[in-house]
């Protein structure tokens, strides 16, 4: 039926473009909401004051004029470009208008209740008429762009791009504000942001713009990596440097450096362990125990480093303890089994074995780590910058993660990397071919639990105390989301899927209730769509998704076959 | 779709939207709350919380959120706080030291949170606490029971003050577990005790120093079990405890573990009383299986005594909150009126806050003596309660009813 | 046999200590608890057998079932009813039935069929989705489902007090759960063996093209597995409302792993074997925090220990054939 109006389809993207726009200077509120004026003003009417847009109606404008440039101007793959554009626009429109229809307490606070405000409805017919359009006119191809310019050049574009994504990513962490009662709205300025940004990736990915960026990191990955590396330690000088945003930061790290572990575990050795947590806890417990803590039973204390190492070691063994009778046992079977280690982790700590682990009391009053006798929770002074409380565990915490993803790249392409994904996708013929499955995978989880023991000696000293409620099955099962929704067996996926398991709900507080649901049915969602994850390995991708579909038959094609009788 | 089809469908869509034109929720007043008369020109302070509010201990601290949101409510209607509106702003920490260290941390971070009412569990505020005392935020806890957080690493031979800004209103496990164990012992005569506890900070914690004092005053602990946290089949430690025939059980945890217990042990043969802390000390533990004759010990007064306890249960059922205030609810409403109180006498007639009256604040909660739905609420030098008055209650018919109230002696 | 009231000694309880009605009554609880789990693993055995999928929701239609008896109970039943036993358990045995029936149905539908073809992982986090978000559906939804609710008595009170040593008791309401269980256990068994279905299941769990190829629709045959499982299930979450006398949201999550334990050792697939196995749990768990050191704290943890030694020396199981390989 879509196809059917191609030859409108041009009208229908500039109505879409003209439409968002027009949406976009309507009052989208007909009165002020109980708990407060929706941001941006949105009771009012902007055609007085046309320039005084802000927020998201900003961004609507935006989004709706490049729909209309780029119909006009026909830039290649129309299309595509503009279908995007119209998904940002359509749930940029949606959210907001739901938001204020949930908290204006009927439909009424989007149409004409007390006052008149069109402004959501408008909008969504609009980013709907841009999608149609889009779709109508014909996709076109995503081209592949090959320019080759002066090296310079292109690490200036890089070092270009990687700033605004660090920017991009400070504004979407502090989008709204803090949250909270006096910022009741901070979810749904977050989510709106979320939602423009992914309209103008999606049109900007059409383009081809991404791919080429991406291929030019690829050529000069090193340099890369030291910017993303340098961009990362720069986040506590933008405005996401607070202390708040520091601890989750901290946080987001530990799990994805437990995460990347568990990455070698399942994603790259295919060997499903659903008790991976207490491998943190096991690293936890021994840095709590070597801290000095009061409550600790070895009354020693040993540097930071040296703790570190000792956590990284205990944890592997017991690692290889853990995978050793598991030798035998396959797939579901292993999930089992490896449950089974991760309750008697949880039980075992709960009694308080051996003294070590505090039982029920816990291990408190964990002294900080501190660096020529700066604790790392001070706020420190670099000349005239003040960099806020927990930079310091900031930056050893990425300093960790990225030396954990450096340890996982040169495993991946490595001689073991490939044995273990060999074991993944057929043990038996893996066997057959000469690889040692029984030690390789032995040593996937000895080289998993010792991240995880890593990350494990990071987040004693962090929390500062290290208790059995803080490695539970729950525990256990993020990790194995945040692995699977960042992308199994990739070197980003792990982190990308823990800070999204971390940050949204932070940022989403007025779902608190409904976390786990939510949670759970995310899980079944993402399984259903897109169980390669959010970057997909190209084995995974061939392995879960298929291969790609062959382009569409061109529109033409249509009137012929409705001429030959059924 | 044909044609008319898509004109009909459309037709309807419009004339819905119009419809539905009459649905807003909208405030006579146009803004927040109607009919509110007080001054809140100088802006708002917020009251914040740390609680599980998802997750297996939600049912406890969603209880705990409804009643110091009434607190909150119940002052702003009042205008207790001169010139500020109050503001109360809950953060789930799902029961996990890091998750309630982010929820700590974006707390201290606000500059117009005044105090803090949380945590529920004592390894929370572990977290917690340094981050608070780090800005000079007050925190008071209806619930953390583990001795160190206010007497320090060694609390019984040397304690010594951890953070200054840390109270509780909830009494140590030092004090309610031998107080329940000199009644079992010296009144009830009951000499030879099975001690059972659920594996968690509290209820540990009270069953080791029960145990501990019903040694003490000559008694004998036949028997010393652990079960798991959520268990609800206890025919195991039943049958575990009954050849060394005790006369009584203690049982350090919760009621809906307790009621069940109790239950199973008659229904094993061993109708002898179960005995717990306040932890038990709730309507269902009947409903779920508490017998005729078990005991429980609860801080301060009994409710019936008591105008404000009666006053918050019946405020707490015309609010209409969704779930049951549960066992911290009189405590959170009492913290969270206690850091309300504090405010009011530390701004004054007219003044202003800001970060020089966070000292103000904690010095008035320190002096706080006010009678709260729980009882005399005040602290001493450690920041504990000095509330040690407890109440013995027994099982008769349906519920708890009073049978002795005195404050406790160490023996 | 000796039947009647307890009989109390000078204190209140029965008098003199004896080892063997310890060991005896251990052994009694073991069995009820035992006979339970095995219940609730027949559903994990049936679906593994045939689909080769852990459904790690089980545990919690097997929750779903016992609050959808309650709800039967509480808002559906007439005041007059409720104190007569026989008029309250079938209804609410009904109740619990449909109520898993129907989101088992809702879930193979829905979450998992679509999944048919996806490498193992996908539908294992598919379950553990499901799984949580059964719980919290149920703690929100549910009216005060964040706290433990109290289960009505839908079999007769009391307890059988066998005349050795101390005195073994036996409640009648455990009595209830092993009969039940061990014969529900039995019909099934003899519905796989005997009936046309039931040749259909084993066929289909054999190796579903051919079945298909004899005329046999695998996906009426999943289904139908999917539906004894949780009528079994919900039954189970009746048995266990009414022997401990209350339920709350977790209990799926712990007796579900316990069950599906109980499924491996016996030999997934094989219905003898999630029966005996359940019963090998519940006796190792009492009889372990009896006798073990670390006593109750730790009883589960002999369950999972065991679970590993088997796997590890046995992985088939009691009564499973020898592995075959599975492409």
């Amino acid at each position: 039926m879509i196809a059917r109006l191609a030859p409108a389809a041009t009208a229908l993207r500039i109505a879409g473009g003209v439409l968002t726009i027009i949406g976009t200077y309507l009052p989208w509120a007909t009165f002020v909401l109980n708990d407060g004026a929706y941001p941006e003003k949105s009771t009012l009417n902007f055609f007085v004051d046309p320039l005084g847009v802000t927020g998201y109606r900003l961004h609507l404008l935006l989004l709706g004029l490049a729909v209309i440039v780029l119909t006009l101007l026909k830039v290649q793959p129309t299309g595509r470009m503009v279908r995007g554009l119209g998904w940002g626009i359509t749930i940029v429109a949606v959210i907001n208008g739901a938001y204020i229809t949930v908290k204006g307490g009927g439909l009424g606070a989007i149409t004409a209740a007390d006052g008149v405000a069109f402004g959501a409805i408008v909008t969504l017919v609009g980013g709907i008429a841009a999608i149609v359009g889009g779709v109508a006119g014909g996709l076109g191809e995503r081209p592949t762009l090959s320019w080759r310019l002066p090296w310079w050049v292109e690490w200036i574009v890089l070092l270009v791009v990687f700033v605004i994504v660090l920017f991009l990513v400070a504004a979407v962490l502090t989008s709204g504000g803090q949250g909270g009662v006096v910022n009741v709205y901070a979810g749904a300025v977050f989510l709106s942001l979320l939602g423009a940004l992914s309209g103008a990736f999606a049109a900007l990915s059409a383009s081809g713009l991404l791919g080429w960026i991406s291929t030019v990191s690829e050529r000069h990955r090193t340099f890369s990596v030291i910017v993303l590396l340098a961009m990362a330690l720069g986040l506590p000088l933008t405005a996401a440097g607070t202390e708040y945003w520091m601890t989750v930061a901290a946080n987001i790290g530990v799990y994805a450096a437990t995460a990347i572990g568990l990455n070698i575990v399942v994603g790259l050795a295919g060997l499903l362990d659903l008790g991976y947590v207490a491998f943190l806890g096991i690293g936890a417990f021994t840095a709590a125990n070597l801290s000095g803590a009061a409550a600790s039973i070895v009354g020693i204390q040993l540097p930071f480093p040296v703790v570190m190492v000792i956590c990284a070691v205990v944890a592997g063994c017991f690692g290889a303890i853990v995978g050793s009778p598991t030798l035998r046992v396959r797939g579901d079977y292993l999930a089992i089994v490896t449950l089974a280690f991760g309750e008697i982790f949880t039980r075992v700590a709960q009694n308080n074995i051996g003294g070590l682990t505090g039982g029920a009391n816990a291990i408190p009053n964990i002294p900080q780590v501190s660096l020529f006798g700066t604790a790392f929770n001070e706020s420190i002074r670099i000349g005239a910058v003040r960099l806020p409380s927990g930079v310091l565990y900031y930056v050893l915490i990425v300093l960790l993660v990225a030396a954990v993803m450096l340890v996982f790249a040169n495993l991946k392409n490595s001689r073991l990397g490939r044995a273990w994904i060999a074991i993944r996708e057929d043990e038996d013929a893996a066997r057959a071919m000469g690889v040692r499955t029984g030690p390789i995978k032995i040593l996937a989880f000895l080289t998993g639990a010792m991240l995880a023991g890593l990350a494990g000696a990071f987040f004693a000293h962090k929390t500062a105390v290290v208790a059995y409620d803080s490695f539970r099955f729950t525990e256990s099962v993020t990790l194995l989301a945040a692995v699977i929704l960042g992308g199994m067996g990739t070197i980003p996926g792990a982190v990308l899927g823990a800070s999204i398991l971390f940050i949204l709900p932070e940022k989403l507080r007025e779902f608190a209730d409904y976390r786990l649901l939510l949670f759970g049915l995310g899980l079944i969602v993402l399984m259903r769509l897109r169980p390669q994850g959010l970057i997909a390995d190209k084995h995974r991708q061939a392995e879960l998704v298929g291969e790609p579909e062959p382009a569409p038959p061109p529109v033409e094609e249509e009137p012929k076959k409705a001429e030959v009788p059924a | 779709m044909t044609r008319r089809r898509t004109i009909v469908t459309a037709a309807i869509l419009a004339g819905a939207l119009g419809l539905t034109a009459c649905g807003t929720n909208r405030n006579e007043a146009g803004g927040t709350g109607g009919g509110s008369t007080c001054d809140t020109s100088k802006g708002t302070l917020v009251i914040g919380m740390v609680a599980p509010l998802s997750g297996s201990l939600s049912a406890l601290g969603l209880g705990m959120r409804n009643s110091a949101k009434m607190a909150v409510d119940q002052a702003n209607q009042k205008c207790t706080v001169k010139g500020y509106k109050l503001a109360f702003q809950p953060e789930d920490d799902q029961a996990t030291a890091q998750i309630a260290g982010q929820a700590g941390t974006k707390l201290a971070s606000d500059p117009n949170v005044v105090g803090v009412v949380g945590t529920l569990n004592s390894s929370t505020s572990q977290t917690v606490a340094p981050i608070l005392a780090g800005k000079n935020i007050v925190q008071i806890s209806p619930a953390n029971t583990n001795p160190t957080l206010t007497l320090g690493d060694n609390p019984v031979q040397s304690p010594k003050r951890v953070f200054p800004t840390y109270f509780r209103v909830a009494t140590t496990d030092l004090v309610q577990g031998p107080f329940g164990a000199q009644y079992l012992v010296q009144k009830a005569g009951k000499k030879n005790v099975a001690v059972i506890d659920d594996g968690k900070t509290y209820g540990a914690g009270l069953a080791d120093q029960a145990a501990q004092e019903i040694q003490k005053l000559g008694g004998t602990v036949v028997a010393r079990e652990k079960v798991g946290e959520k268990d609800t089949d206890f025919a195991g430690v039943i049958g575990k405890i009954r050849p060394s025939n005790p006369d009584a059980v203690y049982y350090g945890g919760e009621y809906p573990a307790a009621g069940p217990l109790s239950k199973q042990l008659a229904g094993a043969g061993l109708n002898i009383p179960l005995m717990g802390g306040d932890g038990i000390v709730d309507a269902k533990f009947v409903q779920l299986g508490g017998k005729e004759g078990d005991l429980a010990t609860s801080v301060g007064a009994p409710a019936e005594n008591l105008p404000s306890a009666k006053q918050f249960i019946d405020d707490y059922k015309a609010a209409g909150f969704s779930e049951p205030f549960s066992a911290y609810g009189v405590l959170t409403y009492d913290s969270a009126n206690v850091i309300i109180a504090g405010l009011a006498k530390a701004i004054g007639d007219g003044g202003t806050f800001d970060d020089s009256k966070r000292q103000a604040l904690i010095d008035a909660v320190q002096a706080t003596k006010i009678d709260g739905a729980s009882g005399p609420v005040a602290f001493d030098q450690y920041g504990d309660t000095t509330n040690k008055v407890l109440t013995v209650y027994q099982v008769k018919g349906t519920e708890f009813a009073p049978v002795e109230t005195g404050a406790y002696q160490a023996s | 046999m000796g039947a009647g009231p307890i009989r109390p000694g000078p204190h209140g309880f029965v008098e003199g200590a004896g080892l063997l009605s310890t060991f005896l009554s251990q052994i009694v609880n073991g069995l009820v608890f035992g006979s339970l789990i095995g219940l609730i693993a027949l559903g994990y055995t049936m679906v593994y057998g045939i689909i080769q999928l852990i459904n790690f929701a089980h545990g919690e239609i097997f929750m779903v079932g016992a609050y959808g008896a309650l709800f039967m109970f509480t808002y559906v039943l007439p005041t007059a009813w409720q104190q007569q036993w026989y008029l309250i358990l079938p209804p609410m045995l009904l109740a619990a039935a449909a109520v898993s029936v129907l989101v088992a149905v809702a879930m193979e539908r829905f979450a998992y069929r679509p999944l048919r073809g996806a490498p193992r992982l996908a539908p294992l986090i598919t379950a553990l989705g499901v799984s949580v978000a059964l719980q919290e559906a149920v703690r929100i939804f549910y009216p005060n489902g964040t706290s433990a609710l109290p289960f009505p008595n839908v079999f007769i009170e009391g307890t059988w007090v066998i005349p050795i040593g101390d005195g073994v008791p036996v409640r009648y309401a455990g009595i209830l759960v092993i009969v039940v269980s061990l014969g529900l256990g039995y019909l099934l068994n003899g519905f796989v063996e005997r009936t046309r279905m039931g040749r259909a299941m084993r066929a289909t769990s054999n190796d579903p093209d051919v079945a298909r190829l004899m005329g046999i629709d695998p996906d009426r045959v999943i289904v139908l597995t999917f539906v004894l499982g949780a009528a079994l299930a919900g039954i189970g979450g009746v048995l266990y409302g009414n022997y401990l006398n209350n339920i709350n949201i977790d209990i799926g999550f712990q007796n579900g792993i316990f069950a599906f334990t109980a499924a491996v050792l016996g030999g997934i697939g094989n219905i003898r074997g999630a029966i005996v196995g359940g019963l090998a749990i519940g006796l190792i768990k009492s009889l372990a925090g009896q006798y073990l050191p670390g006593g109750t704290a730790y009883d589960y943890v002999w369950i999972f220990v065991v679970l590993i030694a088997v796997l590890v020396f046995r992985p088939q199981g009691f009564f499973g054939e020898t592995e075959r390989v599975r492409a």
